[in-house]
């Protein structure tokens, strides 16, 4: 199960975007990779509060052996950093969560977050313009009266595409602690946002008002112990949503049963195992990120070591785990001095369901076919591989050793980490962000 | 691994190897733990959820010391993470610090050992232990952070000049008037916030030196408007760190020599200041 070293796997580097450098801005991290339901737009977020959105082109998109490109369609600055002047602290404008919303006329809307407020964003293109207006010359002069001596109706004439953001709604001040899961609601009306303990839902017409269905806030702050770290709306039933928590846990609400969820309907939560227990047990049991299947029967879930798939009628255990970096078990210390064990990794579904992915350090990637149960590790790097070729797979092993496609674990770079990737909805196309750059990868064809 | 139903039996020497390895890295987790929740990230909010794993892991090891009947270092614990969390517990729904917060900082002062009455600051000598004790403790941790000999120096100094813990004391009286206005300053605050100031019974002295006492000066030396930028802020934080000093430094030095009418306009002047501030953040 643990990587069995095919040599090369079926999937190819498609594009890189972003520069090709080893000094890189903080504010152009990536923090947020997105793909829209159609799959032809991705969106990224970066640390500065900016947004790309990236199109696929129209017309190598049904040719079986065009590899279909994304491209830079719009940039926009979604969030502005803040400062809260009464507990002298910055609001930074880290782009933590994009979600788009399903679409329904020619304009795109997405959400997109940062630690304290959410925003609707419309991105609509315009590529006509009226012109011939009597009083106005084209560039906008008024023409004097007395030279008027005929009326004509001014006409739409076509103009180079102009893609426009604008922000429709802004929807602030009801986190108190930082925001870090949004997610739209099949009904298309209404979405909710999580911060560390609270859970409030919103209709996306109304900014004036959230209401709370979720607070784990115990009544004295110290008793503390459990936070909420993710959380998703079920992608059919517009009354189920689950969240994870710092504990491992993962609790599935129906809101139907009451205006507060306070009380779980399922708990999903798999015993300890005694014999891996270490100071770090809670730490790496912590829930980094929760998905459903695109069917809506299972739910995955990403902690630090591992990857499970849940049935959503089976709360005792997961029916898969795949171990995603067993072999960083026993250097949890060091990961915990450098504060990698706090690290979220997202995790996503393919198309069918039948593969997940989720990434790792070293620029790594895993991907797991539940089906054949095989599992594969593969590297998001512009160096070792040109577009178009199938990538290796690798293998990591005890020690420090490094040879063709194998390294050792002493030899991993820690800095270089893969925590948001995307699917794309249909297609085998996968969207990833090393921390300087957006990876974007295909299937080979055959 | 083993097969079923074996049974393998630890030398005594490997025994002992094992435990130690066991305790020297729960010592090297609990050195770890502490640093972290003791640092400093910055300007901007650490996280909640890093917290609260980091002082359960803490606790986890700190109720194994316990149950083994040695020295537990680094309690009271619970309120290290409560400290953090008393603002944020005071919210009214809302990003926005309601002045309650400053409230608190009140109590951290005047609480300098645990449990005691809320109006009435202790006696000297008891804070004297208390805050030795955990300088002394945060020392043997991280013996390059300067601040702490800083306070060692000044307050303590201060502190222990005068035995009345009243009006006297130069140090305590110089926070007295800095959470006088304070509490001027949030009673009003409270009655539009409607909220009821929390009781502190345990916390840590490391907090209330790292974290409080800040961000407590902060708000009460004036500025000027230059609030704006962040980099505006982290200038003020430190020369109002250096204020602080000079402020106890100058107490201490002619404390006992004073007469309560010069602290009095000294306490005015502060009023007028806070009144000041009152107005520039009511008014924006």
């Amino acid at each position: 199960m643990d990587g069995d070293g095919e040599g090369q796997s079926r999937w190819c580097l498609s594009q890189v975007k972003g520069a090709i450098d080893d000094d890189v801005a903080e504010a152009d991290i990536i923090s947020a990779v997105e793909f829209s339901h159609s799959g032809e737009l991705l969106a990224t977020g970066d640390r500065g509060g900016r947004i790309v959105i990236f199109q696929q082109e129209q017309e190598n998109k049904n040719l079986p052996q065009g590899r279909a490109e994304y491209n830079v369609y719009s940039t926009f600055q979604s969030h502005e950093p803040e400062f809260d002047y009464l507990k002298s602290l910055e609001i930074e404008e880290k782009i933590n969560k994009i979600r788009w919303l399903p679409q329904k006329n020619a304009a795109h809307f997405l959400l997109s977050t940062n630690d304290k407020t959410v925003k609707l964003w419309k991105i609509s293109e315009r590529d006509k313009r009226p012109e011939g207006y009597n009083l106005k010359e084209e560039d906008g002069r008024y023409r004097h009266p007395s030279s008027l001596t005929t009326l004509r109706v001014p006409v739409f004439q076509p103009m180079d595409l102009m893609v426009e953001a604008s922000p429709r709604r802004v929807y602030a001040n009801a986190h108190t602690y930082h925001i870090n899961s949004i997610s739209v609601n099949s009904d298309n009306e209404t979405y909710l946002s999580a911060d560390d303990l609270r859970i409030n839902l919103w209709h996306l017409d109304f900014t004036d008002r959230s209401f709370n269905i979720v607070d784990i806030k115990p009544a004295n702050m110290e008793e503390l112990t459990e936070v909420i770290t993710a959380s998703e709306f079920h992608p059919l039933q517009c009354n189920t949503f689950v969240y994870g928590s710092s504990k491992g846990s993962v609790r599935l609400c129906d809101m139907r049963a009451s205006a507060l969820c306070d009380q779980h309907s399922k708990l999903f939560e798999e015993p300890e195992d005694p014999s891996t227990r270490s100071f770090f047990s809670e730490i790496i049991s912590s829930i980094s990120d929760v998905k459903f299947s695109h069917s809506g029967r299972y739910m995955m879930t990403r902690d630090y070591l591992t990857l499970k798939i849940w049935d959503l009628h089976m709360e005792s255990r997961p029916v898969e785990t795949y171990q995603v970096h067993g072999y960083l078990r026993s250097k949890l210390c060091s990961l915990y001095e450098n504060d990698c064990i706090f690290d979220k990794f997202e995790c996503c579904w393919g198309g069918d369901d039948s593969e997940v992915m989720t990434g790792s350090y070293n620029n790594f990637f895993r991907m797991f076919d539940r089906d054949a149960q095989r599992d594969v590790t593969l590297e998001a790097s512009w160096e070792n591989g040109s577009p178009g070729c199938p990538l290796k797979s690798w293998r990591v092993s005890a020690g420090s050793r490094r040879k063709r496609s194998e390294i050792g674990v002493d030899c991993l770079d820690f800095s270089r980490k893969i925590l948001y990737t995307s699917w794309h909805p249909q297609d085998s196309i996968v969207a990833l962000a090393t921390v300087n750059n957006l990876y974007i990868f295909q299937e080979k064809p055959n | 691994m083993l097969g079923k139903g074996l049974k393998r039996k630890l030398e005594q020497e490997e025994e002992h190897e094992v435990m130690s390895c066991y305790w020297l890295q729960r010592q090297t987790v609990l050195n770890l733990s502490l640093l972290k929740l003791h640092s400093r990230p910055g300007h901007s909010d650490p996280g909640l959820a890093r917290r609260v794993l980091i002082t359960n892991t803490l606790r986890h090891i700190q109720d194994e010391l316990r149950g083994e009947g040695g020295p537990v270092p680094g309690s009271p614990l619970a309120v290290v993470d409560g400290c953090r969390e008393r603002p944020a517990e005071s919210h009214s729904e809302g990003s926005l610090t309601p002045v309650s917060r400053l409230e608190e900082d009140r109590h951290l002062l005047l609480c300098l050992s645990p449990p005691t009455s809320r109006q009435q600051p202790p006696s000297s000598s008891v804070i004297k232990d208390s805050f030795t004790s955990a300088l002394a403790e945060i020392e043997d941790l991280c013996p390059t952070v300067g601040i702490t000999t800083l306070f060692t120096t000044e307050t303590g100094r201060s502190i222990t000049s005068d035995p009345n813990p009243r009006q006297t004391d130069p140090g305590l009286s110089e926070m007295n008037s800095s959470t006088d206005s304070v509490s001027s300053l949030s009673d009003s605050a409270l009655s539009v916030f409607g909220h009821t100031p929390s009781l502190l019974t345990d916390f840590s002295l490391d907090d209330f030196l790292f974290t409080e006492i800040d961000s407590l000066l902060f708000d009460n030396i004036p500025y000027g408007s230059s609030l704006s930028a962040s980099s505006g802020a982290s200038k003020v934080v430190s020369m109002v760190t250096d204020d602080l000093v000079k402020t106890l430094t100058g107490y201490s030095n002619g404390g006992t020599s004073q007469s309560g009418l010069s602290s009095n306009q000294t306490f005015k002047l502060d009023l007028s200041e806070l009144d000041h501030i009152m107005e520039v953040l009511v008014g924006s």
